[in-house]
């Protein structure tokens, strides 16, 4: 930034340098006697006009600079200062001095045909500016080698300059090459329908710029076309009445005025720029993406295609296969991150020509809000994948506990029971096994009591087999103090129910083992979306859901299926427990 | 003789069951594995009594019950045990509930104390009832607030739990070893306490107590 000013003022404060030479410039290096036209009033109105100048090569080069912009218009205020040299009293100078005039006017046609960039858009204006180039220097060279100013006398200060390019004299050729001036009104015209074209050819934000341009510009053209018409109808009177009204020197402060305006306009049309970047940093749907680049670029014929997120080919926001035409006119703009490809822009090819500035950036910022919604979208469905695997993981824990209780029931337990049959069987067969084997049946039946707790605490059947109410309430009935239940005999999608089962399970534990209460309360309640899940004592409260494994591990399984848990335990205002189940995602 | 039909998926253990009870002076006249082929042996041999493990194929949960029931509402002299693993009120009292006589929730322990399980058997054959005393022990023992349980003396709470195992007033006496006219007495003083309609009839009076320990 600091670098960006700095080069900025330098480049403007050679400009200043070279407006002060093209009109103060015979002050400072002769002392007289000057042409009738250079006068204190004349060099001061003119310097205010070059200070025009000056403003316009600031923004140039602070707007781009890497561009061309600012250095033709630097060339052009050197050349414009030309014919001071006439006043450096040496014979090169002088000559300098002659072969430069036409200059400044070729370089200004090169200007407005390149604004706002100083690039030429297509090959006819290559070829025009070219044309007027090859008129303003190599003819130039051409009628000054063959040019002897014998005739023009000695200089206003008795000083007798000599042309030094001349080889060898030649009148005809002379005036032959002075004769190229009757062109000037065709090449005006030219100019002039060059500059309205280019604006009826812009896009509609490039438009913007260009209108001043187009609007004023063919004046100064037609004023250019006459000045150098002038010569080659030997009326000097023309330029001389140019000269002695400022108020006709248009190429002096009507073109800058014209290119400032342009600039300022383009730049609000920049603006849009920060409009679209704050729209879609509020997050815009992707449909959405393609109206907001088409008001920023003010192309309402634009397409944009994404990406297919399998990485063959490219889809139109409705996420039919897209595929890019070579129509004339288009032009492609592709939005990539880090060299992948996110989205192509589809736009009038006339965008790219006037305002590519305009058109990068509003790439860049798309592209920027492509790459956060893709982000986004990734991390979404990585949460998403983790979410749905979580849940995976509780759904298999869950069956696999009905698997183990159904083993344990069916298996150790009937084997148990067979056993303990056995046993009895064989009582009273010796007097001395009695006492053994009434120990033995009576271990059995401990066992076989431990095996039905233990099944029923891996998966209580009376959850799956009749619901939360149920279950709820046969727990309740194992807990030593009243719990009130208050739910209805709806059911829920399994994992939901588990889980349910499991918070009012472990809830009513800690209730029992540390709240001290005299009371609990248990309440479900449903609506569309998610299950509440409530468990209520007026015990002592204080419970720490961050200390300890039960409550840590309640939380993990409920936010497993998506659900959130929460607890509120004042010290001594007993404790609420409450957890939100979905019930969607559950059943997906 | 009183006849039996059992069922019950582990031959092992079906297969102890029918000696022990035939050992106890019952006629075991056919056995299931699952629900269908219990059903059909039902039809065709209408035993006195059925003895069902309640987890049988296909889901393993609960449809003893549910068999318990269709052969209740078939063949209504046909007395049901349900043996179950499950000591839950919810079930025993749902079983009851639909019809109390002839019918019979026992905790599958209890089949180790062969003399248990006869007892079960000959009670629901004789039209009564059974309910497990851990069943009951459960209903009795829930934490309640302010309830007229609170008034019972100790000897009436556990009165009040024969008789909801389904125990007439003999077998009460019998088993607390006291003269019947006390026990006749206990169940009126009872029965004035948590102000029940007194039932004539065992199985009416086990319905009045379980709907008191169990209210829906």
């Amino acid at each position: 930034m600091q670098a960006h000013v700095g080069r900025t003022a330098l480049v403007a404060a050679a400009g200043l340098v070279l407006v002060i030479w093209s009109t103060f410039g015979p002050f400072l290096v002769s002392a007289g006697p000057y042409h009738w036209s250079v006068t204190l009033t004349n060099a001061s109105i003119n310097l205010g006009f070059g200070l025009l100048w000056v403003a316009v090569l600031a923004v140039a080069v602070h707007r781009d600079p890497g561009g061309r912009m600012w250095k033709l218009l630097l060339l052009y205020l050197a050349a414009q200062g030309h014919w001071v040299l006439g006043y450096v009293q040496t014979d090169w100078t002088w000559t300098a001095s002659q072969l430069f005039g036409p200059l400044p006017a070729a370089i200004l046609l090169h200007l407005v045909l390149g604004f706002p960039d100083g690039r030429l858009r297509d090959r006819f204006d290559r070829w025009l500016v070219g044309l007027v180039y090859v008129i303003a220097v190599p003819l130039q060279v051409l009628g000054f080698l063959v040019w002897d100013p014998a005739w023009v006398g000695c200089g206003p200060t008795d000083w007798c300059p000599a042309n030094v390019l001349l080889v060898v004299r030649n009148d005809d050729l002379y005036f032959l090459v002075g004769r190229v001036g009757l062109l000037s009104p065709v090449l005006a015209l030219l100019a002039i329908a060059e500059t309205i074209r280019h604006w009826r050819q812009a896009a509609p934000a490039a438009r913007r710029a260009l209108a001043p341009v187009a609007l004023g510009m063919p004046l100064v053209f037609l004023q250019l076309g006459i000045w150098f018409l002038a010569p080659a109808l030997d009326r000097d009177d023309i330029r001389v009445f140019i000269l002695e009204n400022k108020v006709f020197d248009l190429p002096s402060y009507l073109t800058p005025s014209l290119f400032l305006i342009g600039v300022v306009r383009s730049r609000l049309a920049r603006g849009a720029i920060a409009d679209l970047a704050v729209e879609l940093g509020r997050g815009v749907p992707l449909g959405g993406l393609r109206a907001a680049l088409t008001r920023t670029l003010r192309d309402p014929t634009l397409e944009l295609a994404f990406a297919a997120p399998d990485g063959a080919g490219l889809v139109d926001p409705d996420g039919r296969p897209f595929v890019v035409g070579d129509a004339p006119g288009r032009a492609v703009t592709r939005l990539e991150r880090e060299g992948e490809l996110l989205a192509v822009v589809v736009h009038d090819a006339a965008l790219e020509r006037d305002d590519a500035a305009l058109l990068r950036a509003a790439a860049s910022v798309a592209g920027l809000a492509l790459e956060n919604e893709r982000l986004q979208a990734q991390v979404r469905a990585q949460l998403e994948e983790v979410r749905a695997s979580r849940q995976r993981i509780v759904e298999a824990g869950d069956a696999e506990r009905r698997r183990v209780e159904r083993d344990l029931h069916d298996g150790a337990q009937q084997r148990l029971v067979a056993l303990a049959m056995r046993l009895d069987a064989a009582r009273g067969t010796t007097i001395e096994a009695q006492a053994l084997i009434d120990a033995a049946t009576a271990e059995l039946g401990v066992a076989i009591g431990e095996v039905r707790r233990l099944a029923r605490g891996l998966h209580p059947t009376i959850l799956s087999e009749r619901g939360l109410r149920a279950a709820i309430e046969a727990l309740a009935e194992r807990t030593p103090i009243p719990v009130e239940v208050e739910a209805d005999a709806a059911r829920y999608p399994a994992t939901v129910e588990a889980t349910a089962y499991f918070v009012v399970a472990e809830a009513l534990t800690n209730v029992a083992r540390y709240a001290e209460a005299s009371h609990a309360a248990v309440r479900l309640a449903a609506d569309h979306r998610d299950l509440t899940v409530e468990v209520r004592d007026d015990g002592r409260g204080g419970a720490d859901p961050g200390r300890g494994t039960g409550l840590r591990g309640l939380s993990d399984r409920v936010a497993a299926i998506g659900g959130t848990l929460q607890v509120d335990s004042p010290s001594g205002g007993g404790t609420v427990l409450r957890a939100r189940l979905p019930l969607e995602a559950a059943a997906s | 003789m009183t006849r039996i039909v059992l069922a019950d998926d582990a031959i092992l253990l079906r297969e102890a069951l029918a000696a022990g009870l035939r050992t106890a002076g019952f006629e075991v006249v056919g056995q299931a594995a699952e629900v269908e082929g219990l059903l059909r042996l039902v039809d065709a041999e209408l035993p006195d009594v059925v003895v069902v493990d309640v987890r049988m194929p296909p889901t393993h949960t609960t449809e003893g019950l549910e068999a318990a029931r269709a052969i209740r509402s078939h063949h209504p002299r046909t007395a049901v045990l349900v043996l179950s693993q499950y000591v839950e009120t919810r079930y025993a009292v749902d079983l009851i509930r639909d019809d109390a006589a002839g019918v019979g929730y026992l905790l599958k322990d209890r089949v180790t104390k062969l003399d248990d399980l006869a007892d079960a058997v000959r009670r629901v054959a004789a039209g009564g009832s059974v309910i497990d005393p851990e069943v009951v022990a459960r209903l009795l023992g829930r934490p309640r607030r302010h309830s007229p349980l609170d008034e019972l003396t100790p000897r009436e709470r556990e009165i009040l739990g024969l008789m909801a195992e389904g125990r007439s007033n003999q077998g009460i006496a019998d088993a607390l070893v006291l003269e019947l006219k006390t026990i006749e007495g206990h169940v009126r003083q009872i029965f004035s306490k948590l102000d029940l309609e007194p039932s004539a009839e065992d199985h009416r009076r086990v319905l009045a107590v379980l709907r008191y320990l169990k209210p829906d």
